[in-house]
């Protein structure tokens, strides 16, 4: 499939953010914290979202189970915080083991949809919600010395926040910021998203990357060509799971929290529409996508919801937000199927 | 050889519930000899039952009860809630009821914010009419008022007047009140709210109601505490730091505070005020081994922090969690009523309760009838502490 530059859905949603700014502007909310507020959120969530790509292009399904990866970059700063590593020693060690926790446990994931193919998207949804209460028996009994970190009143199990304030929280938003004007660029933030976005495009080029796409493609061609498909498939899963690690840790050092227990629970749904509206389809997913999805999804989040407020009654504020925000999703899967079942007619 | 396998487990699972809901006082270190009552109660020995959340879902009523488990072993048994107690409330029935299976109990207790759990002291009350019973939820108060021997709640509605009141004492010239459609469909909530903007105008304070994505029906709690923190400068901006926030959900507190010791705002109370929530995670506060459950500790160490930041004024809140707090002034009570001999009209006075709480509690009480014809049911109000 082709990668249309302006889809009607991604044309829509644009065509939302322009307005939503237009209104933004009219009912007097700075102009310069909302650009400001929008590059952070674009970098600070675009990791997760581009987590998701070697796992489409691999042909194992939206990752809907992303809690699991998330919970790896979580424990990684669990670790770091325990043992009160901060700056960019605690970021580091959070990004190293968090990652290396990733790995195994998308491994172990592997090896379940392996088993499970093509209701990878169901069985991800259950194995991330059932994957969260293990994890939160183990943010109970695990031993933490570090008393910052344990419940105030019994002393025993993590708090379900913890400010990153002290540790690194903030780390890469202020590094090499350039102001323009009023406007707060924050170029270090902004190159670790594009490096990483950088290296998943060189990726999709090597002898790996194109054969995970020949494997989304037809996977019983690829497999008869003699392509040992679980083993690539594993290597996508366990490389969406690292991405994903490392993805919670930037977000939570711009977040300014270590979000524990129910923290990754929904995260997966706003990382899948963004990059529904970027204009992936369910087994193609570019850098491009996710970069275009992110930007729009996010930015219309961020600008809807004080415009609502000083537009709408108080009370309707939030649902209306959500029944545009949601049926704008809901187009661009409907149009996703429509754009997939043409190219299935024109062959 | 499956449905062998399949059955061993559900039976394991149904003895492992029974075993692992209880957690029974069989503490080895409390010595009888460290509370009076158990000699008195040795000679009838009698049982309270104490129904809260998990840990997970509250920490502050979970811990309550267990610090009252350790103080009474003998006496006190301690139950928990289903953790989806929300969509479960049958669960929630069966666990109050099934302490009515004892013969020794006596008083059973109740201490969850939840809706639907009077039919189990309808139960309770038919079944076992010895058994006096005091709760802490959310449900009707005419049906509580009917059906429980005491009912005790936080005052919310009544804080709709108190927290701008002492918003304003502190210096606040805009309130600004956050809340989402899910809590705006709560009548206490929506009733404080209305007499929070009431009584804002009557102070000349203007009252600002921002709604956040809502944390129980959209992309979770993260969601919201992430648009809090792109909001707060933006507000602070506009109406300046003499701002006092106010949200409804607890989780909000952990990003309202951290922007308060930024931006200088005032935060006059928590919706559940309480040291123990948001201050410890936004100040890292490190609470020893020693300092646990010691608020007096804990608030002189937010004091501390307060001022080395330059809020020393602008914070306040209760000296201790209600939450906490009424689990333990329900089994103080029960424990009193029993060596004393006293029956359930014997307390149901404001005079009574007050004196009760002023003697035989950390910190004082002020308790007033729910409503009118509502004998059974009391609201309590904590004493104020200002960091």
């Amino acid at each position: 499939m082709k990668l249309h530059a302006i889809n009607p859905p991604r044309f829509i949603m644009s065509l939302y953010m322009l307005v939503l700014l237009i209104l933004a502007v009219l009912v007097d909310i700075s102009f310069v914290s909302l650009i400001n507020d929008a590059l952070i959120k674009w970098a600070m969530n675009g990791i997760l979202v581009l987590s998701l790509i070697p796992m489409m292009n691999v042909g194992a399904g939206r990752n809907f189970g992303m809690s699991i990866g998330l919970s790896a970059g979580l424990l990684g700063m669990v670790f770091a915080l325990n043992y009160k590593m901060t700056g960019w020693l605690g970021f580091s060690v959070s990004l190293l083991v968090g990652a290396a926790i990733a790995v195994l446990f998308g491994f172990g994931y592997s090896r379940i949809l392996n088993r499970l193919k093509l209701n990878e998207e169901i069985v991800g949804t259950f194995a991330g919600y059932s994957f969260i209460p293990i994890m939160n028996i183990f943010y109970t009994f695990v031993p933490v010395t570090n008393r910052q970190m344990l419940y105030p009143i019994g002393g025993q199990g993590l708090r379900p926040r913890v400010n990153l304030d002290i540790y690194f929280g903030g780390i890469l938003d202020r590094l090499w910021q350039i102001k323009v004007g009023e406007i707060v660029i924050p170029v270090g933030l902004l190159l670790f998203f594009f490096v990483i976005a950088a290296l998943l495009w060189l990726f999709s080029k090597t002898r790996t990357g194109i054969i995970f796409s020949a494997i989304a493609e037809n996977e019983r061609f690829s497999s008869l060509a003699g392509l040992r498909v679980n083993r690539y498939r594993t290597i996508g899963i366990i490389l969406s799971m690292v991405l994903a690690a490392v993805g919670v840790v930037v977000y939570s050092q711009s977040y300014g929290f270590l979000h524990l227990y129910d923290g990754p629970f929904m995260m997966s749904f706003p990382a899948i529409s963004a990059i529904v509206i970027g204009g992936a389809s369910q087994k193609k997913a570019a850098v491009a996508n996710a970069l275009i999805g992110t930007f729009l999804y996010q930015t219309t989040y961020l600008l809807s919801i004080p415009v609502a407020n000083a537009l709408l009654l108080p009370e309707m504020a939030e649902i209306l937000r959500t029944i545009v925000t949601s049926g704008i999703i809901l187009y661009a899967f409907i149009f996703q199927r429509k754009d997939a079942g043409n190219e299935v007619l024109k062959k | 050889m499956k449905k062998l396998v399949s059955l061993l487990l559900s039976v394991l699972m149904v003895v492992s519930m029974a075993a692992g809901c209880s957690t029974t006082g069989s503490n080895p270190q409390g010595t009888p000899a460290a509370n009076p009552s158990a000699s008195a109660a040795a000679e009838d020995s009698y049982k309270i039952g104490i129904v809260t959340p998990t840990l997970t879902v509250s920490e502050d009523e979970f811990r309550g009860a267990q610090e009252m488990v350790e103080k009474y072993p003998d006496i006190v048994v301690h139950k928990t809630l289903p953790e989806d107690f929300a969509t479960n409330v049958e669960g929630c029935i069966s666990v109050v009821t099934s302490l009515a299976d004892d013969p020794e109990m006596k008083y059973i207790l109740f201490n969850n914010g939840m809706e639907g759990i009077v039919p189990a002291f309808q139960t309770i009350k038919e079944k076992r009419p010895d058994i006096t019973t005091i709760v802490t939820s959310n449900d009707d108060p005419q049906l509580l008022n009917d059906y429980v021997d005491l009912a005790i709640n936080t005052d919310w509605v009544r804080r709709g007047v108190t927290i701008p009141t002492k918003a304003y004492e502190m210096g606040a010239r805009t309130f600004i009140h956050y809340s989402f459609p899910t809590h705006m469909a709560s009548e206490s909530k929506v009733q404080r709210r209305d007499m929070m903007k009431a009584t804002c105008e009557e102070l000349g304070m203007e009252f600002v109601e921002v709604m956040t994505p809502d944390p129980q029906t959209g992309n979770g709690k993260a969601a919201m505490l992430q648009f809090l923190r792109e909001d707060l400068p933006r507000q602070i901006e506009k109406y300046g730091p003499n701002t006092n926030i106010f949200g409804t959900n607890c989780p909000m507190y952990d990003v309202i505070l951290d922007e308060a010791f930024k931006q200088g705002f005032i935060v006059a109370e928590q919706c559940c005020p309480t040291p123990t929530q948001a201050y410890p995670t936004v100040l890292n506060l490190e609470i020893t081994e020693d300092d646990l459950g010691d608020y007096d500790k804990i608030n002189s160490m937010i004091t501390e922090k307060a001022a080395e930041a330059g809020m020393t004024g602008k914070l306040s809140g209760w000296a201790m969690p209600s939450s906490v707090y009424v689990p333990q002034f329900q089994v103080e009570l029960a424990v009193y009523m029993h060596d004393n001999g006293l029956t359930i009209d014997d307390v149901l006075s404001k005079e009574f309760l007050d004196n009760f709480s002023k003697e035989h509690m950390p910190v004082a009480a002020d308790f007033a009838m729910a409503g009118e014809g509502l004998d059974h049911y009391w609201m309590l109000i904590l004493e104020d502490i200002y960091y």
